[in-house]
């Protein structure tokens, strides 16, 4: 009797608090997600990409669009690492024109981080396929969710875009706008 | 047995006068037909489906939600999921609680990739997915659940697959958590099927590694095999037994595949490391896999260690194909022995499979080159069926020496045929 009694507020106390607060530390980090594009938006600084949209009758399907961005092929010129670029290898590409109203243009693509002077901005990707004179690369923005708002959603006809990207100090980048 | 086979055969029964009407009376009594099993399905189907009704309503709309109305849809589900999960928990119906608390750790991965997709956020590395491995893991302690535990091994193996695959980077992190955090929950709580299912997510993790870091995929057995070596030293011989599962298959495979392909060069290049460092790395866990056997006095696996004789150093070729062949049928033998030696009916199917297979291997390996058709067909035919015939002949000894421990060993007696 004594033992049952003694294990009763043990028990509830370990069935209570410990998954609580496990509960507790999701929801902040789902929430900390959100926070992450919120700050990106304020903190980022803005470049525009040109890029059309892949196929837009895909939207009848699926709530997004792929998009192809200019700086996704770079001439092998532009690459700035100690050795030779390989497939799935992470790379940072530095953009000209950051907050400029134009579309950025890449100045190179480096294999360690660069520093970026004023109006410049690095942007993080992946060397998807190395050609004798280019590069392909993903930024992981190729896939746009399109809201029930967009212009994109008006017709299937595809046209140049101007995508709006903000990347944070910490290198999150994030979608914030694409218009024509 | 059922109670369909009881109110089917119980009248013969009455008939031969095994039993009498009434005690066939007192029979089906005692086993109550099942009140319609479909009745108790019914409130859980139906739920299903207002819940699968729910699911759509949100997924067609979802393009049309304000940002902050997804964000607290994601957030209120995965709350409700574990509050229920914690309810159900609290008053004693633990599968249902577990069930539901493992529904919130699949809400929170869910959570994490719809509201990164939401912003357009993109991250460039593991860390927004690790969390969710964390928090399998942590969930699993709390818990002290083998169903959350086998969730986050899942959990594991896709978070370790997306950082490979698409951020071309390989996540310590992950698999360090999978090994030490679920390893020790697994250490302090045996389990059968976790033990399973943990060393074959363990495996997967080993495996990411090898194809990410370009290494020889030989390379692949110090990790798997350092599974094994824990199966070794784990207390609970069922459970070390079922961890040793996934490496001991894999090596298998490996082997089988070295004894049909291995005459290639070409293929035998492929899979020699550098000397001194693999062999002295196999050695060490070897030594640690043989320290654990003696330790919990398991010695009679170590022919286990069969499969993983570094044949492919040999010159590619005849040798190497026969050398392997060799080894499956020293491995096949063993386990044939052991089986013996326990008397495991379980075990004796292995042993004379492997054997089965290992003969099969050798001899489309060794003969095709050499006979005419017919004659090969007609040797394999008649080596099987001799073969089939020597060991049952040999299973239905050993099942009948393990069944009747008094009968004389040298008695012929065989009335079952």
């Amino acid at each position: 009797m004594a033992t049952a009694f003694a294990a009763v507020p043990e028990a509830p106390l370990r069935f209570k608090l410990l998954p609580r607060l496990l509960v507790g530390a999701q929801v902040l980090y789902v929430l900390g997600v959100a926070g992450a594009g919120y700050a990106t938006t304020a903190l980022g600084k803005a470049v525009v990409l040109a890029a059309t949209p892949a196929d837009l009758t895909t939207l009848k399907t699926t709530d997004f669009v792929r998009l192809r961005y200019a700086v996704a092929t770079v001439p092998q010129a532009q690459w700035r690492g100690p050795g030779a670029p390989s497939r799935r290898q992470s790379v940072y590409v530095l953009l000209t024109a950051a907050g400029a109203p134009t579309a950025a243009e890449v100045l190179g693509v480096y294999a360690d981080e660069p520093r970026a002077a004023a109006g410049q901005a690095v942007l993080r990707g992946w060397v998807t396929d190395v050609f004798p004179r280019t590069l392909g690369l993903r930024y992981g923005l190729e896939r746009y969710y399109v809201p029930a708002a967009s212009i994109l959603r008006k017709s299937t006809v595809a046209r140049p875009l101007r995508v709006q990207v903000r990347i944070a100090p910490w290198g999150q980048a994030r979608i914030v706008e694409v218009g024509e | 047995m059922s109670r369909k086979f009881l109110d089917t055969e119980s009248p013969a029964w009455v008939a031969d006068g095994l039993i009498t009407e009434a005690q066939r009376q007192q029979l089906l009594a005692r086993y109550p037909p099942d009140a319609v099993p479909a009745v108790g399905l019914l409130p859980l189907l139906g739920s299903l489906l207002v819940a699968l009704s729910a699911l759509s309503v949100v997924a067609a709309n979802w393009a049309a939600l304000p940002p902050v109305a997804r964000l607290s849809l994601l957030i209120s589900s995965l709350v409700g999921a574990y509050a229920g999960g914690h309810y159900f928990m609290q008053r004693g119906n633990r599968t249902l609680g577990r069930g539901l608390v493992g529904l919130g750790l699949v809400l929170f991965g869910v959570s994490i990739i719809l509201v990164s997709q939401t912003y357009q956020l993109v991250g460039y590395d593991a860390s927004g997915l690790l969390a969710w491995v964390v928090a399998g893991v942590a969930l699993a302690y709390a818990h002290r659940s083998r169903l959350l535990a086998a969730l986050t091994v899942f959990i594991g193996a896709a978070v370790q697959t997306y950082c490979t695959q698409a951020l071309g980077s390989y996540s310590y992190a992950t698999a360090a958590l999978l090994a030490g955090g679920l390893g020790y929950l697994w250490w302090r709580r045996p389990d059968g099927l976790l033990s399973t299912v943990l060393s074959a997510g363990l495996l997967w993790q080993a495996a990411l590694w090898v194809g990410v870091s370009h290494a020889k995929i030989t390379w692949f057995f110090v990790p798997a095999m350092l599974v094994y070596a824990a199966g070794d030293w784990q207390p609970n011989r069922a459970a070390g037994r079922s961890a040793q599962g996934p490496p001991l298959i894999a090596a298998y495979l490996f082997a089988l595949g070295l004894a049909l392909f291995g005459e290639t060069d070409a293929y035998a290049d492929l899979l020699r490391p550098p000397v001194l460092a693999y062999l002295g790395a196999l050695a060490a866990v070897l030594a640690l896999s043989v320290a654990g056997k003696k330790q919990r006095g398991r010695l009679d696996t170590l022919p286990d260690w069969l499969l993983l004789l570094p044949g492919f150093y040999l010159p590619g070729g005849l040798p190497l194909a026969i050398a392997t062949l060799v080894v499956l049928y020293a491995h096949a033998g063993s386990v044939l022995v052991r089986a013996h030696r326990a008397g495991s009916a379980d075990q004796l199917t292995l042993g004379t499979v492997l054997f089965v297979g290992a003969t099969m291997v050798a001899y489309f390996k060794l003969t095709w080159a050499f006979l005419d058709k017919s004659l090969f067909f007609l040797l394999g035919g008649v080596l099987l069926l001799g073969l089939s015939w020597y060991l049952r002949r040999r299973n239905a000894r050993v099942l009948a020496a393990a069944g009747t421990p008094s009968a004389s060993p040298g008695a012929p007696a065989e009335p079952a045929e």
